[in-house]
């Protein structure tokens, strides 16, 4: 078997990885705090892009500069997500917040749709066609660039919430919010970063793609489901473990698409939540908003 | 009330609205129905359809329409689901107020909508959907009044291999499609076509609608070697697909239905996809005057290059309302017998006409890329 071509494999499933695990930690992360599923997470991640296309393709930015004001706007927009949405349903029942995330998410895309049109858009730059060659190891620049991303991305919430206080608050308005409101802790501040932090994420993850990926007003829709087997994998509200099982599963399906037909490997993701939910429901590590 | 003095007051009413829904179909517009994917996956296309078959309404309304009446298409969303196809079809069939019914995309609709369209008995013209299944289950023996204007793929495909073979490159084709009725029909045709030269397709993929990432697939068929990649993808699926092609390194001539005219400037510019060659129902360079006329006009209207499903609904909508015209009436069955006896003259240079299974024929374009640009290599009669 050719090295170079397993090595192919192997590297663009990181980054398949990478992708999957940025929308899925803001996702768990929401889930872990809020106890909300929030079924709009992947149109964050299409909004990052559609705003990363714009910034580059329209009004110049380069690729670090559109990152970096996609991800600004992204915190903002899930502060302003908590306050006059997310807190209202926070505590009020599942089913109220499942309803309001789904009419968020379909309002969210139709409005994509009659703002940008369905047209797919490319972003054009010298990024976009260059490329790193090793022999016969090929890779787009820019899915490197979305791979330094991801793995920055990854140290800093680990950062966050392992070494920093509003981490620890995370964890303790998980673990029982009551008794973080008795230590002073409070919860709607925490929750108000949870969204933030979760929202940006999922912003980054279109600002590091938008060059990879044709940008359009359905792409956050095929991520985000997979994104939801991904946090049940991993353990509902378990950080590191929707992470972990975000890499894997990118490997795992690159290397099985690799000498598999391709419809197979999309039931991999799915395959692996129903044997979760039946055999191990808490998750391969476990339930809570954990590092 | 009483009931004698209630009856006579339903009776009136009855009778009121039904003389006036007679009055606005006899005064109003001719109303056609359409159903496309204004949303979804697909809804590129979908509005590509729209506007080629507004710019055939507006043209026809410019020259006082027919039967002394404007002609109006109303459009509901399938978003490319059989479900929602057949949902709005039926809606629009129960408000009897539409003379055909106009299927702007997709394959998967299309047949799901035919028996609706039977039961009903009302004309519906296929502009985009190619399935080849359609045109199997129409006309003489099946559905007489479903009418498939653009080519079925096993007919496109029929005269792209012939072409293939002729330059000695019909061997060895690896396929990757969407899982869908297109993509499936597409494998299948490809197949039957490769057979009637004792030749076989070298490995078949397919890959869920919708799916961003094909590097894996894309890895896995380089690395078998194939002699081409016949590809069956649209849309945001083809802008990926073609994306990750290029970031592997190509190396394998493409062919298949490839939207040329969609490939990324850039890409086409490397010399990336030389070798290249596609068949499709239409490519907007073809020099004719009538089709460099509709090519300007659409670009005035829309402000962009007319797609193959902006051709197929522009001419599927003309033939249509020529339809009408020769029935002299909104009768469905008038229209239907007109419809079957069509003899249109296409932009492209074709003569359409249908056949017993109610399918037209009109000519395949064979699209090749050298040297970094699209070119047009021939015309097949399909």
């Amino acid at each position: 078997m050719d090295a170079g071509f397993l090595l192919q494999l192997v590297i663009n499933g990181l980054v398949i990885g990478v992708i999957y695990a940025l929308i899925a930690m803001g996702l768990s992360l929401i889930f872990g705090v809020l106890e909300i599923v929030n079924f709009a997470h992947g149109e964050f991640y299409m909004l990052g892009a559609m705003a990363a296309w714009f910034l580059a393709s329209q009004a110049g930015f380069g690729y670090w500069t559109t990152v970096a004001a996609v991800v600004i706007v992204a915190l903002a927009i899930g502060v302003l997500l908590y306050e006059g949405l997310l807190g209202a349903v926070e505590g009020k029942g599942f089913e109220r917040s499942i309803l309001l995330t789904l009419g968020l998410s379909m309002i969210l895309q139709n409005g994509a749709v009659y703002l940008f049109t369905t047209t797919p858009k490319m972003i054009s730059n010298s990024l976009t066609y260059s490329q790193v060659v090793l022999g016969s190891f090929r890779m787009p620049t820019a899915r490197i660039y979305a791979l330094v991303v991801g793995l920055l991305a990854f140290t800093g919430l680990w950062l966050v919430l392992h070494r920093s206080k509003i981490g620890k608050a995370m964890r303790g308005v998980s673990q029982n919010r009551d008794a973080a409101l008795m230590v002073g802790i409070d919860p709607r501040a925490v929750a108000r970063v949870a969204v933030a932090v979760g929202v940006g994420l999922s912003g980054l993850a279109g600002a590091a793609l938008a060059p990879v990926y044709a940008v359009h007003p359905l792409m956050g829709f095929a991520f985000v489901f997979k994104a939801f087997a991904i946090v049940i994998i991993g353990g509902l509200g378990n950080v590191s473990g929707a992470a972990i099982a975000a890499l894997a599963l990118g490997v795992i399906e690159t290397l099985m698409g690799g000498f598999l037909p391709m419809v197979m490997v999309d039931a991999v993701a799915f395959m692996a939540m129903i044997a979760i939910l039946l055999f191990r429901p808490m998750g391969l590590f476990g339930r809570g908003v954990r590092v | 009330m009483k009931l004698p003095s209630l009856l006579r007051t339903a009776a009136v009413i009855a009778a009121t609205s039904s003389w006036l829904t007679v009055a606005s179909a006899q005064g109003g517009p001719i109303l056609i129905g359409a159903t496309i994917p204004i949303t979804g996956t697909v809804a590129t296309f979908g509005q590509h359809s729209r506007w080629g078959a507004e710019q055939a309404i507006a043209e026809a309304n410019a020259k006082g329409g027919v039967l002394g009446r404007k002609i109006e298409m109303e459009f509901q969303d399938n978003r490319c689901n059989p479900a929602e196809g057949v949902k709005s079809v039926t809606q629009m069939i129960s408000q009897r107020k539409y003379v055909a019914i106009f299927d702007g995309l997709c394959s998967s609709v299309a047949l799901a909508v035919m028996p609706v369209i039977e039961r009903a008995g009302i004309p519906f013209v296929v502009a985009n959907a190619s399935a080849t299944s359609i045109a199997e289950k129409s006309g003489v023996g099946g559905n007489v009044w479903t009418f498939k204007v653009n080519p079925t793929d096993a007919s496109l495909l029929n005269a792209l291999v012939d072409w293939l073979q002729k330059e000695g490159k019909a061997g060895n084709i690896a396929f990757l499609g969407e899982d869908t009725d297109f993509g499936r029909a597409g494998s299948s045709g490809l197949e039957a076509a490769l057979k009637r030269h004792n030749l076989k397709l070298g490995s078949v993929d397919f890959y869920q609608k919708g799916a961003a990432d094909f590097t894996a697939v894309l890895s896995k068929i380089k690395a078998q070697k194939p002699a081409m990649l016949a590809l069956y993808s649209i849309d945001a699926d083809f802008q990926n697909a073609m994306r990750q092609w290029h970031g592997l390194g190509g190396g394998v001539p493409l062919t298949g239905r490839v939207l040329v005219d969609q490939v990324p400037k850039e890409i086409l510019a490397s010399g990336l996809l030389d070798g290249t060659t596609a068949v499709q129902p239409y490519d907007p360079s073809v020099d004719t005057p009538e089709n460099k006329a509709f090519v300007a006009e659409f670009r005035k209207r829309t402000g962009t290059m007319p797609i193959m499903v902006a051709f197929e609904s522009y001419e599927s909508t003309r033939i249509l309302i020529d339809a009408i015209r020769r029935a002299g009436s909104t009768d469905p069955v008038a229209i239907r017998d007109a419809l079957k006896q069509t003899r249109y003259q296409s932009i492209i240079g074709g003569t359409v006409e249908f056949d017993e299974n109610n399918l037209a024929h009109n000519h395949a374009i064979i699209l090749g890329i050298q040297n970094g640009k699209v070119v047009i290599l021939g015309q097949s009669k399909t």
